[in-house]
């Protein structure tokens, strides 16, 4: 009796386990990449730390749009989440560090702003459903709506009210500096205006320019520091009194980054430029509680793209397909 | 309440070896309660519907349990039945007096694929929206009525809102109803003939006990057994929900179950012209034999061994079903780019 209720018992345990391999397996049947956030008991200590050799990594794949039109490019990353907060490391080759966006330059009688741009590399994750996003993803939101009167506003932005995106936006030269990834979300796109909004809060960066435009108005207050590569926070400028200060050669920063503060301020970034890379750390709480922000569930999976901007603008970029976000318990 | 005390079955109804009949009905029961609580929060228009069980997975307290128990009931119940129709033909419950016991088992278990197929729609997910295009096409394939049968289901050209209606509807009210139906008339037969006896003794040496409170003691232990197992399944392993359906993305291909993964494999293999053995000759062949088994072995005898010739034959349609899934198993799930 008591092998035969052995055989039974281990017979059904083993239709059990087979079973529940086929049933919950992976139900999608399209060649979707998924990015797997390892589950830690602490947060990653900064780009470097050994945390992330055991994440385990998702090389994705980018296409160029516009100026970068049949050009490709990858960006190795990683996830990991605690309790109660969410990592991403992305990396990516750049042999040119960009973080100027139009600084100011002084060449001994008048200013002007330099040509070029800053790097960028921006996600979109779901805050409520956007149809089709899971499938098409920034074909839907990204571009250009037919009907749109405006290229520049009409560009990004959803079909209806209830559908909306959470936007994490790390910029080289506007934002990074003060430590942060810009929190912004997309709604409905409108015949004149985009459905590009900043969270809650205050944040992103202010112009430094006086009222006619000719010149910078803000220099680096006294015992006060630049921030990384040269940059002027905006807690820590002061109104410049004498211009005559000024050499030929100097450069001063035209988009000054601010502090963010409220849901503005929920996205952190720790970065580093070397060896002709970025590496880009960017963490927030699983679930800010902000009506903004994609309130992450580990039991849950996630749809996101990427876009990458190279020294750009928004209209040349390079864009990744589709990637599902899931939670390793 | 007194005829319910009176009332004695067969000791062996229920016990520590013979559990599968009663294990279906806890199943059917769990599935039935689970689907209840779900219907509350569910919304049958592509989109919403998809929304509603993402909010009822998600968001509801123990939404995920109850969704996970309803997904992991229905494996199970798949396992189960295969287990109870397996041991039915070892034993030669099929043998008369007991013909229409079996005959209204085996229509039982042909209406649990209903279930799944209209289950699987109601979600309107990317997998739910193209296994049910495959199973339509496959329907379609049918002579004469494929094309009615699809339009019934369909409610149009296209797989929509009034699809979505009409699988609801099936799902939830007429196939229960029907299940419900032919379980009544299983347990009719059960009651009216007895169940089969084991093959080590008789009639004469069995044990009787009272059904209440009893039987019923050991059914509630086991449903609470059960119930508890399913309810932990489902909290760790969160019940599947994929992408909402996109009718426009034709690149999707759905993987199959794998209950069905040897009959897609039989799709596979027979092709284009040959598709209807694959999809409707070989699969409603054996459904056929199910049914006339009382008919095709009459001999008196129920031990295998005096069956040997029937056992082989089985033997062979299950190793064949067995290497199909495989087959397909390998093709689908094994390095295939999906």
């Amino acid at each position: 009796m008591r092998t035969k209720l052995f055989i039974s018992f281990s017979l059904c345990v083993a239709l059990l386990i087979g079973g529940l391999q086929f049933t919950t397996g992976e139900a999608t049947g399209v060649s979707k990449e998924t990015l797997t956030a390892l589950r830690t008991k602490s947060v990653p200590a900064g780009l470097d730390d050994p945390i992330w050799e055991k994440a385990k990594r998702l090389i994705v794949p980018f296409e160029g749009k516009e100026r970068f039109a049949g050009k490709k490019a990858s960006v190795t990353t990683k996830a990991v989440y605690t309790d109660d907060s969410i990592h991403f490391l992305f990396k990516w080759k750049d042999p040119t560090l960009s973080v100027t966006k139009g600084a100011w330059k002084y060449d001994g009688s008048k200013w002007s702003h330099q040509k070029s741009n800053e790097d960028r590399i921006a996600l979109l994750f779901e805050i409520n459903r956007i149809n089709n996003y899971a499938t098409k993803g920034c074909a839907i939101v990204c571009h250009v709506p037919q009907g749109a009167s405006s290229a520049k506003d009409g560009k990004f932005g959803t079909s209806t009210a209830a559908e909306m995106g959470d936007l994490w936006h790390w910029k080289a030269a506007r934002s990074d500096p003060a430590g942060f990834a810009d929190d912004t979300w997309l709604t409905k796109i409108s015949e004149k205006k985009g459905g590009r909004k900043s969270d809650k809060g205050k944040g992103g960066d202010q112009k430094n320019m006086t009222d006619d435009k000719s010149k910078p108005k803000f220099m680096l207050a006294p015992g006060k520091t630049f921030a990384k590569h040269g940059i002027l926070l905006a807690s820590h400028a002061v109104e410049i009194t004498n211009y005559s200060d000024f050499k030929a050669g100097d450069v001063l920063t035209y988009r000054m980054p601010k502090t963010p503060s409220g849901s503005r301020g929920d996205i952190k970034a720790v970065s580093r430029y070397a060896d002709g890379g970025w590496t880009v750390m960017l963490y927030r709480k699983l679930d800010t509680g902000n009506e903004d922000d994609t309130a992450f569930n580990p039991r849950k999976k996630y749809n996101f793209t990427m876009a990458l901007f190279d020294d750009s603008g928004d209209e040349d970029s390079y864009d990744s397909e589709v990637i599902t976000l899931s939670f390793k318990r | 309440m007194d005829r319910l005390r009176s009332l004695k079955i067969h000791d062996d109804t229920l016990n520590r070896t013979r559990f599968c009949g009663a294990l279906l009905v806890i199943l059917i029961v769990l599935l039935f309660l689970s689907g209840i609580f779900m219907a509350f929060y569910y919304s049958p228009v592509p989109g919403a519907a998809y929304d509603s069980v993402d909010f009822a997975l998600f968001n509801v307290p123990f939404g995920g349990i109850v969704k996970g128990v309803h997904h992991y009931a229905w494996n199970l119940l798949l396992i189960v039945l295969g287990i109870h129709l397996f041991r039915a033909f070892i034993v030669g419950a099929y043998k008369a007096p007991r013909q229409m016991v079996w005959i209204s088992g085996v229509l039982v278990m042909l209406f649990v694929p209903l279930f799944i197929i209209t289950g699987d729609l109601l979600p309107w997910d990317q997998k739910g929206y193209w296994s049910t295009q495959v199973r339509l096409s496959i329907i379609s394939s049918i002579p004469l009525v494929g094309d009615l049968l699809v339009r019934l289901l369909q409610g149009g050209s296209l797989t929509g809102v009034v699809a979505l209606t009409r699988f609801y509807i099936l799902h939830i009210l007429l196939l229960p109803g029907l299940l419900i139906f032919l379980i009544v008339v299983h347990f009719h037969f059960i009651d009216h003939y007895g169940i089969t006896e084991p093959l080590t003794h008789g009639t004469d040496q069995r044990v009787k006990t009272s059904f209440f409170p009893n039987i019923l003691n050991r059914w509630l232990f086991l449903f609470l057994i059960v119930s508890v197992i399913l309810g932990l399944i489902g909290w760790y392993w969160t019940a599947p929900l994929g992408d909402p359906a996109d009718p426009t993305d034709s690149f999707y291909v759905p993987r199959p179950e794998w209950w069905v993964l040897f009959l897609n494999q039989l799709v596979t293999i027979f092709k284009g012209n040959y598709m209807i053995v694959g999809s409707m000759i070989i699969p409603g062949g054996l459904i056929g034999l199910l049914f006339a088994l009382p008919v095709i072995d009459r001999s008196p005898g129920r031990h295998p061994i005096g069956r040997w010739k029937l056992m082989l034959a089985a033997a062979v349609i299950t190793v064949a079903m067995i290497g199909l899934s495989i087959m397909g198993y390998v093709d689908h799930f094994v390095g295939a780019a999906y």
